[in-house]
């Protein structure tokens, strides 16, 4: 991306251990990574590599164990709680792999919780907001139904309508399609990458799936709580297919 | 304010979407159910009851004396009177305490209790016999005397002779003979034509032998304990408006005399058949009970069919007569023998129980005396005074009266009512009349007072002998004398008119204050204590309820019991409500989770699960607090029957009527709503801790 812009995400050293009782399990060992805004970047690698840990780090629900985690330009360790929970309301959507929906409020609702929390809009501007992204996302006839009345993949359309509604500079997904048949889950990342492409919002995924990496502009490859390289999804098939050569 | 409804609304969708919610509400829903109805009960019986003790005897304050060992029990205690020191005189304190601005009325008052004879059929016979034939000694004879003197005897030949053959009949039953010769004798003379013909000759002579020898063998007439309050009944029946007269005439202002209750004169006094026939009427009219269905109407059934022998000794020769045409009417037999007769009448089903109770009251009734003391009449009540000697007093009986409210209870309602005069003559009071008679014996008998510490000196020393010696003579023995004397007496007491004055100036066990202002009853209270302090008077001042003794405690029982059912319930309620929520929050971990993740503060979580608790303590608490009203509404229309005396006493009446006050319905919904909200903090705490990386978490 152009070198102009400041990076949304800059990540610089960073280490992440949990302690499991007395044993302390390194999940991140001195990653390096900068995200530019408008970038459509998977996170890919086996599981336990550090995906979701890496994630969760850009995220701001978890904090580093040593080194810095900048979003949006703010170090989030110098961060109190409170503000973290106001830089995720206000700069970062969420989708994740189970969905996630309340389940007692409509598709409407859930996708206008987090304006509720944001008190920015007033109801009729929430309405049009929600209404236009419930659009977007090609679910406008559903929105009074409860979550448990739509399928995965509708109810996972929700939650990106949720994570956007916002209109964030930063969208994180967690394995998105991870609990979705290959179809489905194909359309959910058209519609990313479309919301990506129109809006400009800068999306961070992991996942597994070699179809879906496919959509990135840039995979980053993790691997033992490292990142082995930064490549374009080209270069990042070609990779996994000859890994899966050498097996 | 959008995220305030939005929180109430996931609070209303969650309240039906787990079972644990519903058990919450649940909980709830029964724990203001109870504070509602019980509230609702314990309140109304606690209004009926004060109203019905304060109107009918206690007022709202009572002032007795300081010196008095036991506190003041109106309606008693357990183990008789309580031991009470007497205000010397009610003129005393009279003044001091209507000076008080709230107080309206000052009722003085003494509460007692002594044993009273009810006299057996053939004393009360006899007594009239004696009657006529004084009247006839009077006035001579005329044909209507006549007529009754004939019928009086026949009756009492006739309970001879029923007293023969009882006895005859115990006789055979009882192998070691039950009878005393001496008495058979007495029973055989009785019987015999030559002891009634020689009747008129003597007829004192026959009647003296009649009381003495064949009364004392016949086994009905019984002891009664008769409770009494002494006070000034004019002012009593102005004061109190709860009591009313039921029958008779009120006691004419400053004459003495006597109001019984009528449950006492119903219960102890009318003819047991009788009684036994209107307990039957009113367990069916009242408490809608089936003879069929309830042992206790069974048994005053079999009552009612075996014990004649009371019916049988008041018909005369030609009453029996009378008694077997209306029942052999009534029943359709010819059956001659009127116990046989009787013992059918009254063997009642639930199907002809009215059509007899009726024909009872028309048919029977007028052939008997139903009530062993009939109004007008005397009674002589028999006490042990304060110093310990018997004291006799005959008091007229002017009429019946009853505590509305109270009518059925024993305790309450067994109060009958006297004038102070009669009451301090009981109590060992000397009034002056008293003082001046007993001056007047003394100067009569020739008796000197000895004081007690001279009295060895008096009797046995050089001068003891005419103190025995001048005693008696020509005086005790003298028996018209003595009769006359009395006689005038008593006729002296019963006619003479007291003066407020000299009602006032006595003694008193203690004094009823009614208040203008109730609302202020405990500051009059403090108020009043202080001016008997001030005035230098050893006096307690105590509200009603003190003064009612066991009765003023059942409510405040009641009120502790419900109390403690409620604060049981909910402490239950609040450790169910706070694991249920527990686990109810950790069924939502990922879902608080994912609510923090995408921005939700913890305060708006903590917010949230308190929400949901309000809201459903506030939906079920309401659920609950509406069935409640509408129980109560429904039985303050329809009223709940009290079925037995115990109830009809905690009732005011023969039915409750309850009603729902506001403060109750405030009660039930702050007590659901702090009980939530306490059981729901640390569950709330719990759920803003969650982290928001549980909403990363996968199913698996």
């Amino acid at each position: 991306m152009s070198a102009g812009q400041s990076p949304i995400v800059s990540i610089f050293d960073v280490t992440k251990d949990y302690s499991l009782g007395k044993v302390v399990v390194p999940a991140l060992r001195g990653v390096d990574l900068k995200v530019f805004p408008g970038e459509f970047i998977s996170i890919a690698g086996p599981s336990g590599s550090g995906k979701t840990t890496l994630l969760n780090l850009i995220g701001c629900v978890d904090t580093a164990t040593a080194g810095v985690v900048s979003v949006a330009g703010q170090d989030t360790k110098k961060l109190t709680e409170k503000e973290l929970t106001n830089l995720r309301l206000h700069t970062i959507g969420f989708i994740f792999q189970s969905f996630n929906l309340v389940s007692v409020l409509s598709v409407f609702q859930n996708v206008e919780f987090p304006l509720l929390l944001q008190r920015k809009l007033n109801k009729a501007e929430r309405k049009d907001r929600v209404m236009q992204l419930l659009e977007q996302v090609g679910l406008a006839q559903h929105e009074k139904h409860r979550p448990n009345e739509l399928s995965g993949g509708q109810r996972q359309r929700v939650a990106v309508a949720r994570a956007l509604v916002t209109r964030p500079q930063l969208v994180l997904a967690d394995e998105p399609t991870a609990n979705l048949d290959s179809v489905t889950g194909q359309h959910i990342i058209d519609l990313m990458k479309e919301l990506n492409q129109k809006e400009g919002t800068t999306f961070i995924f992991s996942t597994h799936d070699a179809k879906v990496m496919n959509h990135a502009n840039a995979v980053v490859r993790l691997a033992d709580g490292k990142i082995l390289d930064r490549v374009t999804s080209a270069e990042a098939q070609r990779a996994m297919a000859a890994g899966a050569e050498g097996h | 304010m959008g995220q305030l409804r939005l929180l109430i609304q996931v609070a209303f969708r969650n309240l039906f979407a787990s079972r644990i919610n519903l058990l919450i509400g649940a909980i709830i829903f029964f724990g203001t159910l109870l504070v509602v109805v019980g509230g609702g009960l314990v309140d109304s019986v606690d209004t009926a009851m004060s109203r019905s003790i304060i109107g009918s005897i206690a007022g709202h304050l009572q002032v007795y004396s300081d010196h008095s060992k036991d506190e003041l029990g109106l309606f008693g205690q357990m183990g008789g009177e309580p031991d009470l020191a007497a205000v010397d005189d009610f003129s005393v304190i009279k003044p001091l305490l209507e000076k008080h601005p709230n107080v309206k009325t000052v009722v003085p008052m003494g509460t007692s209790g002594a044993m009273v004879t009810s006299g057996n059929t053939v004393d009360l016979l006899l007594a009239r016999l004696r009657e006529l034939y004084r009247q006839r000694v009077d006035h001579g004879e005329t044909p209507e005397l006549r007529e009754q003197l004939d019928s009086l005897k026949g009756h009492v030949r006739h309970i001879v002779t029923l007293l023969e053959s009882d006895l005859a009949n115990k006789d055979t039953l009882l192998s070691d003979g039950a009878l005393e010769p001496a008495d058979e004798e007495a029973i055989a003379k009785a019987r015999s034509d030559a002891f009634w013909a020689g009747f008129e000759q003597d007829p004192f002579s026959a009647l003296e032998f009649l009381e003495n020898r064949i009364a004392p063998l016949l086994p009905d007439g019984t002891m009664l304990y008769l409770r009494y309050a002494g006070t000034d009944l004019e002012s009593f029946q102005k004061s109190f408006d709860r009591m009313e007269l039921v029958d008779g005439q009120p006691v004419p202002p400053g004459k003495r005399g006597m109001l019984l209750s009528k449950f006492f004169y119903e219960e102890f006094l009318k003819l047991k058949t009788a009684r036994r026939l209107d307990l039957i009427k009113r367990e069916r009219d009242i408490n809608k009970k089936r003879i069929a269905e309830d042992p206790e109407m069974q048994r005053w059934v079999k009552e009612n069919t075996q014990q004649l022998r009371e019916f049988a000794l008041q018909l005369d020769p030609l009453k029996t007569k009378l008694a077997i045409e209306r029942l052999q009417n009534h029943l359709g037999t010819k059956e001659p023998n009127l116990e046989k007769l009787l013992a059918s009448f009254f063997a009642t089903t639930d199907d002809n129980f009215d059509a007899r109770y009726a024909t009872f009251y028309k048919d029977l009734a007028p052939l008997l005396e139903l009530y062993r003391l009939r109004l007008g009449d005397s009674l002589t009540i028999t006490a042990f005074t304060r110093t310990g000697y018997v004291q006799s007093v005959n008091v007229r009986i002017y009429g019946t009266y009853q505590f509305k409210g109270l009518e059925e209870s024993q305790l309450a309602g067994g109060l009958n009512l006297m004038d102070l005069m009669t009451f301090r003559d009981l109590y060992g009071y000397l009034t002056p009349d008293r003082k001046a008679e007993i001056a007047e014996i003394q100067k009569k008998s020739g008796v000197t007072a000895v004081a007690r510490e001279n009295a060895e000196d008096a009797l046995f020393g050089s001068s003891a002998a005419p103190l025995v010696a001048d005693a008696t003579p020509g005086l005790l023995n003298d028996k018209e004398g003595m009769d006359g004397m009395g006689h005038l007496r008593r006729e002296d007491l019963a006619e003479r008119v007291y003066n407020q004055q000299e009602l006032e100036k006595g003694m008193v066990l203690s004094a009823a204050v009614i208040l203008k202002d109730p609302s202020k009853l405990k500051e009059t209270m403090a108020e009043l204590q202080q001016s008997a302090k001030d005035a230098n008077l050893p006096l307690r001042v105590v509200s009603w309820q003190q003064a009612a003794g066991i009765i003023g405690q059942f409510v405040m029982m009641a009120k502790m019991v419900l109390a403690i059912a409620v604060l049981i319930i909910f402490v239950v309620a609040l450790v169910i409500i706070n694991n249920a929520m527990m686990m109810a929050t950790l069924q939502r971990v990922r879902e608080i989770g994912t609510m923090r993740a995408i921005g939700a503060q913890r305060s708006l979580v903590l917010n949230m699960v308190l929400v949901e608790t309000l809201v459903l303590g506030l939906v079920f608490g309401a659920a609950g607090a509406l069935l409640g009203s509408g129980l109560i509404a429904m039985w303050g229309h329809a009223g709940i029957p009290a079925g037995n005396p115990t109830l009809y006493f905690f009732f005011s009446g023969p039915r409750l009527h309850p009603t729902l006050s506001l403060g109750i319905l405030a009660a039930a919904f702050v007590i659901v709503l702090v009980v939530s909200a306490l059981s729901t903090l640390y569950p709330a705490f719990l759920a803003a801790r969650v982290s928001p990386l549980r909403a990363m978490q996968t199913d698996e």
